[in-house]
Formats: structure tokens, C-alpha cells, sequence
């Protein structure tokens, strides 16, 4: 049945896949395998986030190790389950892998093997991973593991990725494996398609670039939208299908019946249970999913995960701006007074300092939020608000992406793809923008020590409760906004719940721990990227300017400072924010101006809004810059700076509560960050969503922003 | 308490149980099968969602969430 027998004896730049159904332990075992040699790219063409790492084995090169997404068989729902039937059946791609770890979890091997039986018969060297052994002993279960590996003809290697057991002969299974490839090849196939299929791969099997007659089969259910097969070859695919009368959903129940019915006796035939479990998942399941106290419980833990992140990151946060302003001061110290001085301490310094002060709160949110993830609880959550979620045109698994985007939207967004419906899918991208990310906590905690007095009511202090307020402000949001959509797009297609509910588990604190990090890491480098670069622009557009109008501030400040006698400070800070006014920076905001006039704004804050529309994290950053510049006084933080500003019309101060709540509402609606926006149009295939989701959300936040304005001015 | 005879298992009360005979809806039965509900399974309804529409299921020994409409067409027997 195999018609190539090229394959060298010893690989040259081996790649493995990891592939299994989802919930088997799989991204355990990657991480595992591969420890911090991860790195996180693109699946080439369709950008779905792509794990590999490195595997380091004795006496082989390098084995580059591909995590792909979970998948429950060839016969794609989602996003992520196409992707994995697109580079399996496609041999000439860089990802086609040279061999399988195929990862199935113990306990549920009578639903597990159903895609392992499939990618059998697709011709690929594999080896059985049997993950999550520590609980084969914990529910009473013995699996023979000779008699399996020998029923299904590959080797059988059962691991804990939790406990790390088994590692050592998983590795020295993947290195016979790689230095003979062809003894791992199967004999005879667990399926051979049926009549129908038959006849229209007889039609077919030479047209197509099949290595054989299963791979085939799958090309001819799936040609018309796996990217590697040409135009021309999927007009044949078509016209045989029809003119065979082949009829793909039929074909498939009917070859999924057929795979049980194989392996079914096989499983019964090495797996043997002792006992009856009576789980504590069923119990704990019996209050968290509770038609009363589940969704209770659900709304305690979010509120205990918020307050959480606010009572026990206090320290760190501390310690990191105490960090930047003696770096700041120390800079200072040491080079003098001067334009690079500036441009370090006020814009880069203090920019970087801004954001990072964050990063123990985002770490602290990713945490939380994996744990949930690990344990098990997102899809009960997923469970319960499934039909509320569907009345705002919603699936219950967007809980996750809404609950993510509290983090950051860009990987929730990610975290649709599991959503099968388009629309739903579509909905959960255009909303989860509109929930509070943390690059909004540095805006938000600038902007209401303005907006809100000190003091507390009940025990809890005005400002937190304005706090919590603005997140669900965002939720609300992104709710209605749903709801919107959900009345104007029409769609036909099937919406589909299907979904598991795993065992609860401890979490497996290395996962947890690498995520934490991967997250981190990518903010401090994205954010510190942009920051660098737009506090230079920054700083280059508000100390330059069209130089007849800088002269005539220059000119214009010396005659007012004379005319009234200022001080020498005095003088030096009229001159600086005339220079500022007359600077390009100055025109920018000048020409923002009128539109946000509207809005409680002056032209100061039009400039750090112009800022804020590529990540708005840089609004704090811009802040300092705008707000330094001629300040005298470089002992304040940014806040009092801004406490100090004054509106030269009203004499009063700038940010007064009407303004810092215009501000607050804009922030939370305003579609600011570019990345997002990448994001979207990757998932979304195009430009059309991206553009209007950043229209309708800014939008909204400028109507809002007036509105709020308007009412409390 | 087992079903009387073949009917959708959407009818059934939380504590009941039987066994998959067959589906009604070829597109749901290929997702079904691939999530490894499949006739013969052993379905007991455990408890239904907080706000309707979603229900808690346990298909042999695995837990699943699943919507009224979708256990509408898995014929129990």
C-alpha cells in the first residue's frame, strides 16, 4: 500500500508531531520534552499560533518537535482540527512531520484511538503515548500495555507528563524510531474504505497525490479547501464526487463506525477496570456546576480574582517604579542637563516604567487565569453560560476568549478557534477587544485618582468600586455590542455546544509557570519595543518644530516674561510650553483639537489619544513626556504633573472629574492597539472586520466619552 | 429507570439513563461520533444547565456538555 520507500535511513533535520485529541496531556508532554526550548510562531499560510521546540537525543541531529492543536479526528469542525488534517496529508510541506507521538489520554482510550487509527492509515512511522499514567493507577485501571502495542502494531509507551514518568523510554522509543523509520510502518491498514468511497477513488487514486488509498480518501472529502491541492485537481474531485455519487457526510459516519467497531475490541480486549470510581470530579461537579450555587461561585471567583490581583501585587509594583525613578534620577545625575538627558530619563525611562510597573498585575492575571484553564473549570464555565451566551449570538466557549481578554485580547482572540461557528466565532473577535485588558490598568489607575475622591463606603474604598466598575463597563460592552451583531449578520450555519468536560486536576505548575512567562515575556518585549520607539518620535516631534513658528514662540514668550516681569523659572516654563504649543507635536494636537473638544480634551491630551492609537499602554509614557518637558521640578511623578496642569481658559485644573471620566469611558471602548488589529485580520482573513471593529469601538467611545462629558461638565 | 422505548433524549429527566441507538442528523451524528458518542454509548442525563438550554451529560464514563437541540437527535433506547 505504500508507494515510497525513499525515506533515508537516518533523518537529516527530523520533525516529530505531537498529535492527539484535545484534553490528552498533549501540551504537557511538549513542554516536558522540550523545556524552555520553545519557540511560538505561525503555521505558514494560516497563522495559527505554532509550538515547536527542540528535542535533544543521543547520536541524532537536533529533532525539532511541532505541538500541534488538538484534534478529534480527519474530519474538521474547527479552525485549529483543519489545520492539523491540512499539514498531515500534505507530504511535501515543511511541516509534514517524519514521525507521530501520538498522545492519548489512559482513561479514555476507547474515544482516543479514533484518530490514531486514522493517522495509521495515512502511512506515518508512529508511537502510542499513553499520557496521564498516575491516574491508571489511581482509577483502578490495567492496561496491558505488550498486548496493545502489539494489537495495534506500534510501539506503546505509557508516560505521566505530570509526574514526568516514562520520559526516558519515550526518548529512547523516538530514537529507534528515527534511526529506523520503516520498521515502524503499519502492515495492513485498520480501515479500507467502503463501495461507495471505492468507486470514486478509482476515478481518483491517479489524479491525486496520494501516498495511499486512505490518504486518498481524505484528499477527495476534503480537496476543496486544503490549500495544497490545486484548482484543477479539485474541479476532478468534484465532478467525480458527483458523478459517484459519493456523498461525504455519509461516507464519514460510516468509516468513524467502522474504526470503533475495530478498536473497540482491542481496548476491551488490554484494558481491564478494577472497581467502580466514584470520582471527586463528579462531586465537586455536583456544587461548581450547581443551577444555583455554580453560577454564584463562578462570579465569587472572578471577584476574588480581581480584588486578588490588586491586594498581592502591591509589593512588587513598588518596588519596580521605585526601580525606575532611581534609575531615572541616577541617569540624570550622571550625564547632566541636556537633550539626550531628557529624551532618556522623560521619555524612555519614564515610558518603560510606566508599563512595566504592570507586569507584576499582567503576571498575576495570566496566572490566574491558567490555573483556571489547567484545572479544568473553563469548560464548566463554558457549560453554564452556553444559552445565555447564545441569546447575545454567542457560544458558551467565548466565556474563555472573555475572560482572557481581561489579560490581553490578542491571545483570546487566539482562543476562538475553537468555536466551530463562524458567526459565533466572528462575534467573540469583534467583542473581546471591549473587555478591560491590562494595558488599560496604568490609564485607568492614572485617570481616576481625578475622576474619583478618596474614601469608601462599606469598606471599600471609591476607587476600587470605580475600578471594578470600568471592567464591567467593558463586559457590558461587549454584551450589547454582541447582541447588535448578532441582529444585523445573518448566518445559516449550525451552532454546536459538544463539549467535553474534562476531569478536574491539580494544574501541572510547569505549564502554568511557562505560560506565565511566555506571556510576560512577549508584553515586556512588545511594550517595550513601542515604547522606545514612540517616546523618540515623540520627543523628536515636540522638540522640533516649523521653525518660523518656533521662532515666534520663542519671541512671544521673552516678550510676555518681560512685559510681566516673571522669574527666571517662570520664564523657562512659559518658554517651554510655547516651544511645545509651536512644535510639531503642537500642530498635531492643535489640528486633533476641535474634535475632542467635544470630549473635555485640550490639545495636550490630543496628543497622548494620537499616541495611544497604536498601543494605549504608551498614554502614560506620553504623559510624562509632554508633561516634563520645561518642567523644572523632576522629582514629581507623572500623576502630579498632570495634578498640577492647568487650563489657561478657566483657570482650572485640566483634569478635573468631568474630563478624567470622559477619558476613563474612551479608554474603555476605544479600539487602541494595532496588535489586536493584526490579530483580527489574521483570524478573520481579511481587512473588512479589523476595519470595522475599530471604527464601531471607537465609535463608541467617542459618543460615549461626549456624552459623559456633556452630562458632568 | 430505564427508557420505555426509543425516544430522543432530550425527553428524559435528570437522573435517567439508556442506550444510544441511534442519531437523527447525519451533520451532528459525524460530530457526535468524533467525540466519541456513538451508538451503544451509555448516556445518563446528570443535570441541566444553570440557565437552560445546556445539558450535563455522561456518555460511558465521560462527562459532556450538550444542548437540548443536540441531544434532541440521539435516539435512546
Amino acid at each position: 500500500m505504500a508507494n515510497s520507500g525513499t525515506t533515508p535511513p537516518v533523518i537529516s533535520a527530523p520533525v516529530v508531531g505531537l498529535v492527539g485529541n484535545p484534553n490528552s496531556g498533549k501540551s504537557s508532554l511538549f513542554n516536558l520534552l522540550t523545556g524552555l526550548r520553545q519557540r511560538i510562531g505561525n503555521f505558514p499560510g494560516v497563522t495559527v499560533e505554532k509550538k515547536s521546540g527542540v528535542l535533544r537525543l543521543e547520536g541524532l541531529p537536533d529533532v525539532e518537535i511541532i505541538d500541534f492543536p488538538g484534534a478529534y479526528s480527519c474530519y474538521p469542525t474547527s479552525l485549529d482540527e483543519r489545520l492539523v488534517v491540512q499539514e498531515l496529508t500534505n507530504p511535501e510541506g515543511d511541516l509534514f512531520p517524519d514521525a507521530i507521538l501520538y498522545v492519548a489520554d489512559i482513561t479514555k482510550l476507547d474515544k482516543h484511538l479514533l484518530l490514531f487509527t486514522q493517522l495509521r492509515d495515512l502511512d506515518l512511522p508512529m508511537i502510542l503515548v499513553l499520557n496521564m499514567a498516575d491516574l491508571a493507577k489511581e482509577t483502578g485501571l490495567i492496561v496491558d500495555v505488550e498486548r496493545l502495542s502489539l494489537q495495534l502494531g506500534v510501539p506503546v509507551i505509557p508516560v505521566s507528563a505530570r509526574e514526568n514518568e516514562g520520559i526516558a523510554e519515550l526518548r529512547s522509543a523516538v530514537t529507534d524510531l528515527l534511526r529506523n523509520p520503516k520498521k515502524y510502518r503499519p502492515e495492513e491498514p485498520f480501515y479500507e474504505p467502503g463501495a461507495q468511497a471505492r468507486d470514486v477513488l478509482a476515478d481518483l487514486r491517479q489524479e491525486l497525490p496520494a501516498r495511499n488509498d486512505y490518504h486518498a480518501l481524505l484528499l477527495t472529502h476534503h480537496a476543496s479547501w486544503l490549500k495544497h491541492i490545486p484548482e484543477e485537481t479539485r474541479h476532478l474531485v468534484q465532478k467525480a464526487r458527483v458523478s459517484r455519487g459519493f456523498h461525504s457526510l455519509r461516507a464519514q459516519v460510516e468509516e468513524t463506525m467502522e474504526r470503533y467497531d475495530t478498536f473497540e475490541p482491542i481496548v476491551k480486549d488490554s484494558v481491564r477496570r478494577t472497581g467502580v470510581n466514584a470520582s471527586t470530579s463528579d462531586r465537586l461537579d455536583n456544587l461548581l456546576t450547581h443551577r444555583v450555587f455554580g453560577p454564584l461561585i463562578f462570579v465569587t471567583i472572578m471577584l476574588f480574582l480581581f480584588q486578588a490581583l490588586f491586594a498581592w501585587t502591591g509589593m512588587p509594583m513598588d518596588f519596580i517604579e521605585w526601580f525606575f525613578e532611581t534609575l531615572g534620577s541616577g541617569v540624570r545625575d550622571t550625564l547632566g542637563a541636556g537633550w539626550l538627558t531628557d529624551l532618556l530619563v522623560d521619555g524612555v525611562i519614564a515610558g518603560l516604567g510606566g508599563v512595566l510597573v504592570f507586569v507584576p498585575q499582567i503576571a498575576a492575571l495570566f496566572l490566574f487565569i491558567s490555573i483556571l484553564e489547567e484545572v479544568g473549570y473553563m469548560a464548566r464555565a463554558a457549560y453554564m453560560f452556553d444559552s445565555i451566551m447564545q441569546r447575545f449570538g454567542l457560544n458558551g466557549r467565548s466565556v474563555v476568549a472573555l475572560i482572557s481578554g481581561h489579560a490581553c485580547a490578542i491571545p483570546a482572540i487566539m482562543s476562538t478557534r475553537t468555536i466551530a461557528n463562524w458567526k459565533e466565532r466572528l462575534l467573540t473577535i469583534m467583542v473581546t477587544p471591549l473587555t478591560s485588558c491590562s494595558a488599560r490598568i496604568p490609564v485607568y489607575i492614572i485617570l481616576i485618582s481625578f475622576a474619583v475622591p478618596e474614601g469608601s463606603f462599606l469598606g471599600m474604598g471609591y476607587q476600587g468600586l470605580a475600578f471594578a466598575g470600568l471592567y464591567f463597563l467593558g463586559i457590558l460592552a461587549a454584551m450589547l455590542s454582541a447582541l447588535v451583531f448578532k441582529l444585523i449578520l445573518k448566518s445559516k450555519e449550525r451552532s454546536f455546544l459538544m463539549l467535553e468536560l474534562p476531569e478536574y486536576r491539580t494544574p501541572v505548575w510547569r505549564n502554568v509557570g511557562l505560560t506565565v512567562w511566555q506571556k510576560v515575556r512577549t508584553f515586556i518585549v512588545e511594550a517595550g519595543q513601542i515604547i522606545l520607539l514612540i517616546s523618540i518620535i515623540l520627543w523628536g516631534l515636540s522638540t522640533f518644530g516649523p521653525s518660523a513658528d518656533m521662532a515666534a514662540a520663542e519671541a512671544n514668550a521673552s516678550r510676555i516674561s518681560v512685559e510681566q516681569s516673571l522669574s527666571e523659572d517662570d520664564a523657562a516654563d512659559l518658554l517651554a510650553s510655547e516651544r511645545l504649543e509651536a512644535s510639531y507635536a503642537g500642530h498635531i494636537g492643535k489640528f486633533i483639537e476641535p474634535v475632542i473638544r467635544p470630549l473635555g480634551y485640550d490639545w495636550k491630551i490630543g496628543i497622548a489619544l494620537f499616541t495611544s492609537f497604536a498601543a494605549r499602554e504608551v498614554f502614560v509614557g506620553t504623559m510624562a513626556t509632554i508633561y516634563s518637558i520645561g518642567s523644572a521640578d523632576d522629582e514629581l511623578r507623572i500623576r502630579d504633573r498632570m495634578a498640577e496642569e492647568i487650563n489657561p481658559r478657566t483657570g482650572q485644573p485640566v483634569y478635573n472629574p468631568a474630563t478624567a471620566w470622559s477619558l476613563l469611558v474612551f479608554y474603555v471602548f476605544a479600539m487602541m492597539c494595532m496588535s489586536t488589529s493584526a490579530v483580527t485580520k489574521r483570524e478573520t482573513g481579511g481587512w473588512k472586520w479589523p476595519i470595522i471593529q475599530f471604527t464601531f469601538m471607537t465609535a463608541l467611545a467617542y459618543v460615549s466619552a461626549m456624552a459623559v462629558y456633556q452630562l458632568m461638565a | 429507570m430505564p427508557f420505555p422505548r426509543i425516544t430522543a433524549a432530550s425527553h428524559f429527566d435528570v437522573g435517567t439513563a439508556g442506550t444510544i441507538d441511534r442519531f437523527t442528523n447525519e451533520n451532528l451524528a459525524g460530530k457526535l461520533l468524533d467525540i466519541g458518542v456513538r451508538p451503544g454509548s451509555r448516556l445518563r442525563i446528570i443535570r441541566k444547565g444553570p440557565f437552560g438550554g445546556s445539558w450535563y451529560v455522561k456518555i460511558d464514563r465521560h462527562c459532556m456538555a450538550l444542548r437540548k437541540q443536540e441531544l434532541a437527535c440521539i435516539m435512546i433506547k
